[in-house]
């Protein structure tokens, strides 16, 4: 038996806090909480959980700014948990370096099905190697290198990325890589996608605005070329 | 057909309008310009002429009469008819340039002329003639005027006293009759120019009020079309001045009113938005453990399995309810985004169905390859809706349908129900409306439909509902195929 994956939930409601750690204890998680930010930033340090659910609405700094703090040096996967499904909220979340989302009231299923998806993004499958230009995809070693030098991915990002090498060339729908990168199963939010696409190709291209690794096919989605 | 009667209506307006103040003004003006350059022009041509034809008359008169009393004298009282045709041209020779003609009693067959002979009105000859009572004057004068072939003559007669000679002479007012009408000429002219002067002043007076009117006008209108900050500019302090100072406080008050509405409106809709936004944090915490409570049931006390079931069920209820609620105050607020993509419409059918297990109770018609580009989750949300709706009141089969009609998306949502009750027509996509007043309780929360209205209407489409002729009830989806993707290009 693999090591149960803990889980670091940040909350500052109690009941929200308590009855969401009862629901993912019984869905079979390890899970930590916080009630602010700050806790929560300083608990990622010490105790290394595998995911974190952030509540975006939270006193003192709030959830965007705990995501951007942690994406500066940690890729471990994030899943927002916002009470506002206003459009510009998710938006900016997914700009922030979110992995996923799911909005309040949240039923404990969705919201475990969602964190073994995201889990799952980090798990190795083939035993391959593919390069774009300067870029190395290892796929043994789930590690990405551009001239040489290790790219910090997350796991989302990773594994868009995998699924995009695995059809060079070919265009896949924002609903296709929604499926497959997201496992939402049929209608995800192709903002998703976008933000995704947008922070992997900040990582991946010289120049994020004139990308030449993954091309916007219009009308379609997205495609991964090998630079000639 | 109804075309004409509209260009009709549209061209006696402005008719009317041509009538109303400026060709009134024009009229009056011209009206007040002619009646005093008539009068003017009248009185200057009487006075003229009277003057001027005096004057011609006296001197030719008196030249006449020296004339007559000169020559007549020195005649002798045997003269024969040469003699006095003599004396009559130089009667004549003056500067006058008449013409005279001398009569005798005596000798009724000779007619003295100094040039044409001319003949003497009767009633001129009669005034002559006749014997004058007093005796003051030697010559008593006549004239009168006449018109002999279209020319005005000047006739004078008076009797030599003392003898039976008659001297008559006959001048022509031709110069003065040519002075006059050039003088009437000048004065229509005169009228004439005054007039045009006056319709110009007309023109003009009647520009400067029309013009502020046709800025109240247009600014009446921009109000009315509801742009609130019209104001206009105040010029001068004339009535049309008060008028638009008056505008522009009825346009500052309406502004004021509907800015304290609107706030008010505004204010209610953010409760609604705060309200059912405070009810997602204990429900999201409820949720949760009715989760796990609902696990557990099989192993609870029989008492109690039934009033956790409840508890799960309503909780259930309570989010969806809350969520539409939250649907409806984004649409409201106008927050609401289109997230497009480009997707099969048969596959988004087929999945929304799937999602809900009501792939028995569901014939589906859709092409296959049929794709638009659209929000996948607001299409389900309009679907679960229309289908959910259908299934509800009309019971299964249901009948989703989609084709495309020229550049629309159109999807048929049909069911073998009772129908919609046609006072229950308009008001299906009204927020909370029940069409049946007994049963307020439905599984519903009373906003799908006009959720799924908004939704609609955020892709630039509709959704309308009809009763099928052989029964049943029909809801239209009609989307515009590829909806606007304005943020494509950055993506």
């Amino acid at each position: 038996m693999t090591r149960v994956p803990s889980l670091l939930l940040i909350e500052d409601d109690d009941a929200i806090r308590t009855a969401l750690e009862l629901s993912l204890s019984r869905q079979g998680h390890r899970v930590m909480t916080a009630a602010s930010g700050e806790d929560g930033l300083k608990l990622l340090k010490e105790q290394r959980p595998d995911l974190i659910v952030l509540d975006v609405m939270l006193p003192g700094i709030d959830g965007f700014e705990v995501c951007r703090r942690i994406r500066r040096t940690d890729q471990l996967p994030i899943i927002l948990l916002t009470a506002r499904s206003d459009d510009i909220d998710i938006v900016v979340g997914l700009e922030s370096g979110a992995d996923d989302y799911v909005v309040k009231p949240v039923q404990g299923r969705v919201l475990d099905a969602r964190i073994r998806a995201v889990l799952r993004r980090g798990e190795r499958e083939t035993t391959d190697s593919a390069t774009f230009g300067n870029l190395v995809i290892d796929r043994s070693a789930m590690t990405v290198t551009k001239n040489g030098e290790d790219l910090q991915l997350t796991p989302t990002e990773l594994r868009l990325l995998l699924e995009l090498s695995r059809r060079p060339g070919q265009a896949l729908s924002r609903q296709q890589l929604l499926r497959l990168v997201w496992e939402h199963d049929y209608l995800g939010d192709s903002r998703l996608v976008d933000a995704c696409v947008q922070r992997l190709r900040a990582k991946v291209e010289d120049v994020p605005s004139s990308p030449r690794l993954i091309k916007t096919v219009r009308g379609v989605g997205y495609r991964l070329d090998s630079p000639s | 057909m109804t075309k004409e009667p509209g260009l009709f209506r549209g061209w006696a307006a402005s008719m009317l309008r041509w009538i109303s103040l400026r060709l009134r003004l024009v009229i009056v003006f011209a009206l007040v310009a002619l009646v005093s350059a008539v009068s003017v022009a009248g009185i200057a041509y009487w006075l003229n002429r009277d003057s001027v034809l005096k004057r011609a008359q006296d001197s030719s008169l008196r030249s006449f009469r020296e004339g007559l009393k000169a020559h007549t004298d020195s005649l002798p009282l045997d003269a024969d008819c040469a003699a006095v045709r003599k004396a009559a041209g130089q009667v004549a020779d003056t500067e006058q340039g008449y013409q005279v003609l001398l009569l005798s009693d005596a000798m009724p067959g000779c007619t003295a002329a100094s040039g044409r002979e001319f003949a003497v009105p009767d009633t001129l000859r009669r005034a002559v003639d006749k014997p004058r009572a007093d005796d003051a004057g030697a010559y008593h004068l006549y004239w009168i005027r006449i018109t002999m072939d279209g020319d005005p003559y000047l006739v004078g007669g008076a009797r030599v006293e003392g003898s039976d000679w008659t001297g008559y002479m006959l001048k022509s007012l031709n110069p003065e009759r040519d002075d006059l009408n050039s003088l009437a000429w000048s004065l229509g002219i005169a009228t004439a120019l005054s007039l045009i002067g006056s319709a110009l002043l007309a023109q003009a007076a009647a520009t400067t009020v029309l013009r502020p009117v046709q800025r109240l006008g247009e600014a009446a209108r921009a109000l009315g079309e509801g742009k609130l900050d019209t104001r206009l500019r105040i010029t001068g302090t004339d009535e049309l001045a008060d008028l638009s100072r008056t505008f522009n406080q009825t346009a500052e008050r309406l502004e004021q009113q509907v800015e304290a509405l609107s706030e008010r409106d505004k204010a209610s809709r953010r409760f609604v938005a705060d309200m059912s936004h405070e009810l997602r944090t204990p429900l999201t915490a409820i949720t949760a453990v009715t989760e796990v409570l609902e696990e557990e049931q099989d192993s609870l006390d029989p008492m109690i399995a039934p009033a956790v079931r409840l508890v799960v069920s309503e909780t259930r209820r309570l989010n969806d309810l809350v969520e539409n609620l939250m649907e409806v105050t984004r649409f409201d607020a106008g927050t609401a985004r289109l997230v497009a993509d480009e997707v099969d419409v048969a596959d988004q059918i087929t999945a929304c169905i799937d999602a809900r297990a009501w792939l028995d109770a569901v014939d589906l018609d859709a092409p296959r390859g049929l794709t638009a580009r659209l929000d996948p989750r607001r299409l389900d949300v309009i679907l679960a809706n229309l289908i959910g709706n259908a299934l509800k009141h009309g019971g299964s089969p249901v009948r989703v349908t989609a084709r495309t009609e020229d550049d629309d998306l159109v999807v048929e949502v049909a069911d073998n129900g009772p129908g919609i009750p046609e006072d229950v027509l308009p008001h299906v996509f009204d927020r909370f409306y029940k069409a049946d007043a007994s049963r307020a309780r439905s599984e519903g929360s009373g906003l799908g439909l006009s959720i799924a209205v908004e939704n609609a209407r955020i892709h630039g489409g509709a959704i309308s509902a009809a009763n099928r002729p052989e029964g049943g009830a029909v809801f239209t989806l009609r989307l515009p195929r590829y909806a606007p993707a304005p943020d494509e290009e950055e993506r």
